[in-house]
């Protein structure tokens, strides 16, 4: 059995994001209520979060667009940048919570004192670009994972896997030119579905070419379809990369009960996505993997997508 | 809407004297494949396209690259010995819809764009036609595009777009396209959110039928080339 944490504030309930929203608080309770039957929890190490120092979130996004967060959240703004991201006057702060204690968990695997980690937080992080908030998202949260680690640790193959229904454009963008983060999404082709990037032929720029790699998944694909496309494009992909630490922007809307899609995934691909992530991390980055939660809004099936989420982390 | 928009101004072009290896050099350092012909006074009397080039010259030019001795014979060769004299052109008046229709019917892949005096003002490419679509399709601008059928008769739009807006969700752009029963229309509405769920259970409450995102066209083959499965409703 491994170490694994689990990061969980109930400050991250504190953002509320209002009517016809599917990006609620009850999506955390959820999770809790699923990690919390059969002694799971005593198994984990629970960690809780602090704010996250400014210099990081400004290791992505610009100081200008920080301000503008803050600034938007005191004066009590309903929304920012896009009426779907709409919010509260405590949503910087907890922006900001969410991002520390992401960071300290990344901080504790580096240390050795934990081998994983899933981190349920609120807002979610992956359509956020440098200077615009988007799709339910605020700041980065992945992406200033990743800039922690080739930062603060020296880390210089960092892998990404997006398995978030949406492709994650703005993790995508802050990395295009960099050869050094390597960012794999499979979500729904972007015909179909939001943001309407992560197009097949979308590879990175620069010396960041061959750095970034897409599965667009059409309308009404299963299972089969979707495994399949992770062992022909992420699978080779990091056995020639060999990322030092793999995180996961791990979304849960691709599943056949969640009406955010049209995919329909299985509780049990979700299992085996995450089982083939933690081979990948042993097999590469010596076991470490910090898991962060993107979409997933099917609150009837979260309690078991995050248990099983959480015991592969464990046991698998 | 007009063309004058949309076509490129500084056009590359050649004159009746210019040799065709000239021609050849100049389509590609600029990466293109047709040069308007002109005379001094900047008046259109002609176009070469790399098919000309490729019809006058031998094959192993184009295969094996053009050897100082190869030349030779082609030396006296021009661009008036191979140019298209008369030429598909179009006014800078001309809306895009204009354009389209003209290269449809015409099946050319640029239009010389030519003022009243005969005098060349720009060029139209089909790759500037599709630049102007990829804009009115909203590609590139986060959002969410649905199909909803739906009767054709006065008020649909309405109804759709009122129901819509009430959500407090804003539209990228509305297309409307013919459907493959004759009284139907399919539209298309690029929504700029990520919160379509909502927005389809209230369709659909409304008695819509949102169409299966894999039977969606917005384009119809002629009669002979259509597969012989049409979507199911």
């Amino acid at each position: 059995m491994k170490r694994t944490g689990f990061l969980y504030d109930e400050r991250y309930l504190l953002h509320k994001t209002g009517p016809y929203h599917p990006e609620v608080p009850e999506r955390l309770e959820a999770i809790l209520q699923g990690v919390s039957g059969e002694g799971l929890l005593d198994q984990l190490v629970r960690i809780t979060a602090a704010p996250a120092e400014l210099i990081w979130v400004h290791a992505v996004h610009t100081p200008d667009y920080v301000k503008r967060f803050e600034a938007a959240c005191r004066s009590r703004h309903p929304t920012l940048d896009s009426p779907d991201n709409q919010m509260c006057p405590e949503t910087y702060q907890v922006a900001l919570l969410a991002v520390g204690g992401i960071l300290e968990t990344v901080r504790r695997v580096m240390a050795g004192e934990l081998d994983n980690a899933f981190c349920a937080v609120r807002p979610p992080g992956h359509h956020a670009e440098a200077g615009r908030a988007m799709g339910f998202c605020y700041f980065n949260n992945v992406a200033i994972a990743a800039r922690y680690l080739q930062k603060q640790w020296g880390l210089h193959r960092i892998g990404i896997v997006d398995f978030d229904v949406h492709h994650g454009n703005g993790t995508q963008h802050i990395f295009e030119d960099d050869p050094e983060i390597y960012y794999y999404s499979i979500h729904q082709h972007p015909t179909f579905a939001y943001p309407g990037t992560g197009r097949e032929f979308e590879y990175g720029r620069g010396t960041g070419y061959g750095f970034t790699k897409n599965s667009p998944v059409l309308p009404g694909v299963g299972d089969d379809d979707w495994m399949q496309l992770i062992e022909r494009d992420l699978v080779p992909a990091f056995t020639d990369f060999k990322p030092e630490f793999i995180l996961v922007s791990a979304g849960f809307d691709a599943h056949r009960d969640d009406d955010m899609s049209d995919i329909k995934l299985t509780t049990e691909c979700y299992s085996w996505i995450m089982k083939r992530l933690v081979e990948m991390s042993r097999a590469h980055a010596a076991g470490r993997l910090v898991s962060v939660l993107e979409g997933g809004y099917c609150l009837k099936r979260l309690p078991e997508l995050a248990r099983n989420h959480l015991e592969i982390l464990l046991n698998g | 809407m007009f063309v004058s928009r949309s076509m490129t101004r500084k056009v590359v072009t050649v004159n009746p004297e210019t040799t065709i290896f000239e021609a050849q050099e100049l389509m590609a350092k600029h990466h293109i494949r047709h040069l308007p012909v002109v005379d001094e006074s900047n008046r259109l009397v002609g176009i070469v396209t790399d098919r000309d080039l490729r019809s006058a010259l031998p094959y192993r030019f184009f295969k094996e690259g053009i050897n100082p001795s190869d030349k030779e014979g082609f030396q006296n060769l021009k661009v008036k010995d191979i140019m298209t004299r008369k030429v598909i052109s179009i006014p800078p008046s001309y809306t895009i819809q204009d354009a389209l229709l003209v290269v449809q019917n015409s099946k050319v892949g640029a239009l010389p764009v030519v003022d009243d005096e005969g005098r060349l003002r720009g060029i139209l490419s089909v790759r500037d036609l599709l630049r102007a679509f990829i804009n009115v399709l909203g590609i590139g601008q986060p959002g969410t595009l649905l199909c909803i059928l739906v009767e054709e008769k006065v008020g649909q739009l309405k109804k759709i777009v009122d129901a819509i807006t009430e959500m407090g969700v804003s539209f990228g752009s509305v297309l409307v396209a013919r459907y493959w029963d004759e009284n139907k229309r399919a539209v298309f509405p690029y929504l700029l959110t990520q919160n379509v769920a909502q927005v389809k259970k209230k369709l659909t409450a409304m008695g819509y039928q949102l169409v299966d995102p894999m039977q969606w066209y917005i384009d119809q083959l002629p009669d002979t080339d259509r597969p012989p499965d049409k979507p199911a409703e």
